[in-house]
């Protein structure tokens, strides 16, 4: 048994006692009525609700029998002999569980009000009920109610004649109520196609059911011994409710209903479906919010969602959490797995995959486009990560190797040449052979800063940009509103956008200056560089510029070049840095 | 004087070269930890420290050895240029910073302002 399965045996068991407590409450009360036909329409409403939410989840049908039951045995349990118990029993117990039935038979079979015009006959229906409620509970006079031995407080107004009036209006209202009701149903009936109608016939037979019921209201009474014909038909009525849950269970359960979902669905997918609202649809039709649809790879093992990322098949039997996967094949290939709650009708869920194998089939195909260029882009980002490492590790070995070397040659020349002082010729001679090796160190040192600063390794990105602006021909200004380290390959990119939009400025823009802005705001670094030159810069000639909207956009950021009316040009760059 | 650096060959020259200048150098050291341990053990005046070591940087070295009364100085070397570290080797505490390559007497005593052997 599942877990879910517990919870719905558990809150049966509180429910049943919330039903037999009150009965018990009202006999020890001595209210003169037949307290068996009283619980029996509770007991019905409380066995399909249990059913209902067991069969099909993600249906409020089941949760809103499940309410009824709650308000209307509230009545019961207000003959309590506590403070506000009565007060509430004969407000709220008295009031609400009609609104609440409305509101099934309106929203039968999905638990859903579709039109404006349901939703606001429902509204109308609960807020009368509501007010009328609250009134008599601010209001409530136990002689209004016929108990003169009630132990209560006082409610904080008590007026008997404000009471009667409510519950006087609130019968008024209450036939608008039902015509507003019988409004939306008529309307409903001629909304829907024949098939549908057909579908919907334990509707129709709750509707007529429940309206005989309100008719036989007038004439019914549950005490015996002052009316014994309206006794019975009080006990006709209470029987005739027990019916109305059951007659909406069956409903719900029955096969034409599930064909109806699959008809809805298929109405459904007549439109085009924007990306990923097919499992919506699915999940609709069937019942079951939960539902996952999980694509099969194109010659590949691995599942993917409709957005191409990787969704695992649950394991078989996987603890509490389980779950059914039904599989979608196509000519003996697996097409799509859809995942969803073990109590769904397996029967109803193969259909629905049938009517909808079109729509998954297309869906699988943008999903795997999806999964494939989610690879490249992650391929890509790779090779930009492994490049840079690349770098580092070239920058390094010329650190440790040929600057070293090169510098303890020059160490040597040194000596030699302090040594040698007194031979003009030789002296000359190794004098320029130090310029020389001097130059080379300094190429080099250049050479192995154009691969990777070490700068940047060392102090982070202000830092190495502050020496970029240092060493720059054109006077170029600074501004970073961080100071924090960012992961090295952004570190990497945002360096090089800043060294080669430089570069640029210096080479081709004649500019008379630069300005760098570094910022960091909700995840994303921003880089830009304006320079106050002729402008022109464009990111799809120059090859410099385009390979860093490559490098940019492998790390899923954006690359922009503008030349503003004004003059001058400006490059931004913005990399998503996680925080 | 102690020489701290991973390179022998620079170590060697290194030596030859402030010998020559008139220094006492009294020991070297390959890496970090053991730069750190000989300048505690020797209490050398000058430290002339390579930033780049195999296990700990030169920086650590510094925050673990100099800075202070009684402590020895310390000349940051490196084969990178000054400006390859920012404002690192200001803030360090060491007492200034020479390229490997332009390493002399004359440099060394520039940067170490009349504190000569």
């Amino acid at each position: 048994m599942t877990r879910r399965r517990w919870w719905l045996l558990a809150l049966g068991i509180v429910l049943l006692g919330w039903i037999l407590g009150g009965e018990w409450v009202s006999i020890h009360a001595h209210v003169p009525e037949n307290h068996f036909i009283d619980a029996l329409p509770g007991l019905s409403f409380l066995l399909a609700g249990i059913v209902a939410l067991d069969q099909r989840p993600g249906n409020r049908i089941g949760w809103l029998m499940i309410a009824y039951v709650v308000v209307s045995y509230l009545g019961n349990w207000g003959n309590l002999q506590v403070p506000v118990a009565p007060a509430i029993g004969s407000s709220i117990g008295q009031q609400l569980g009609g609104a609440i039935l409305a509101h099934i038979a309106l929203s039968y079979p999905t638990g859903r009000l579709r039109t404006r015009f349901e939703r606001a006959v429902i509204g109308i229906i609960y807020g009368v009920s509501s007010l009328t409620s609250l009134v008599i509970l601010l209001a409530f006079d136990p002689r209004a109610a016929g108990c003169t031995r009630c132990a209560w407080e006082p409610a904080p107004f008590p007026s008997r004649t404000t009471v009667m009036t409510a519950n006087l209006v609130a019968q008024r209202l209450d036939f608008i109520l039902v015509l507003l009701f019988l409004a939306a149903v008529w309307l409903r009936w001629r909304r829907v196609t024949p098939a549908e109608r057909r579908a919907l016939a334990p509707l129709w037979v709750a509707v007529g059911v429940v309206c005989l019921v309100d008719l036989l209201g007038a004439f019914a009474s549950p005490f015996p011994v002052r009316q014994p014909f309206a006794y019975l038909v009080w006990e006709l009525q209470s029987v005739l409710y027990v019916s109305v849950p059951l007659i909406f269970l069956w409903g719900l359960l029955s096969a034409r209903l599930a064909r109806s979902a699959v008809g809805d669905l298929m109405i459904e997918l007549d439109k085009p479906l924007p990306p990923g609202q097919l499992r919506a649809c699915l999940a609709r039709a069937l019942g079951d919010p939960s539902l996952v649809v999980a694509y099969a790879r194109d010659g590949l093992d691995g599942w993917v969602d409709a957005d191409g990322q990787p969704r695992p098949l649950p394991e078989p039997g996987s603890g509490q959490q389980a779950r059914t996967v039904t599989m979608v094949e196509r000519d003996g290939q697996p097409l799509a797995a859809l995942i969803h709650d073990p109590a769904l009708d397996q029967r109803l869920v193969c259909a629905a995959a049938a009517a909808a194998g079109m729509m998954i089939a297309n869906e699988r195909l943008q999903a795997e486009v999806r999964a494939q260029l989610e690879e490249v882009r992650a391929s890509r980002q790779r090779i930009v990560e492994a490049g840079d490492a690349e770098r580092r590790r070239v920058e390094r070995n010329i650190h440790d190797g040929a600057q070293q070397r090169m510098a303890t040659l020059a160490l040597s020349l040194a000596m030699l040449r302090d040594r040698v002082a007194g031979d003009p010729a030789i002296a000359a001679c190794l004098d320029q052979a130090a310029a020389e090796l001097k130059q080379a160190i300094a190429e080099l040192r250049e050479l192995a800063r154009g691969i990777h600063p070490a700068i940047l390794t060392e102090e982070g990105l202000p830092a190495a940009v502050e020496a970029l602006a240092d060493r720059s021909a054109l006077p170029v200004r600074v501004h970073a509103d961080f100071n924090e380290r960012l992961p090295g390959p952004i570190e990497a990119i945002a360096y090089f956008v800043v060294a080669e939009a430089l570069a640029n400025v210096t080479k081709y823009a004649g500019a008379s200056g630069a300005v760098v802005d570094l910022s960091r705001r909700n995840g994303t670094l921003r880089v830009e560089v304006t320079d106050d030159g002729i402008g022109g810069a464009d990111a799809a000639r120059g090859s410099g510029l385009r390979g860093l909207e490559d490098r940019v956009s492998a790390v899923r950021g954006s690359f922009r070049v503008e030349n503003p009316p004004g003059g001058g040009a400006r490059v931004r760059a913005e990399i998503p840095c996680d925080g | 004087m102690l020489i701290v650096d991973d390179h022998p060959g620079f170590r060697a020259q290194a030596r030859a070269l402030l010998v020559a200048a008139g220094y006492e150098v009294v020991g070297e050291a390959a890496d970090g930890e053991s730069g750190v341990r000989v300048a505690r053990d020797l209490v050398p005046d000058v430290v002339l420290l390579d930033i780049h070591l195999p296990d700990i940087t030169g920086f650590e070295v510094v925050e673990r050895v100099g800075g202070g009364p009684g402590r020895p100085v310390i000349v940051l070397i490196s084969s990178r240029d000054a400006s390859d570290y920012g404002r690192r080797i200001e803030r360090s505490g060491a007492r200034g910073f020479i390229g490997k390559a332009d390493l002399s007497a004359r440099t060394l005593a520039a940067v170490l302002g009349g504190a000569g052997p």
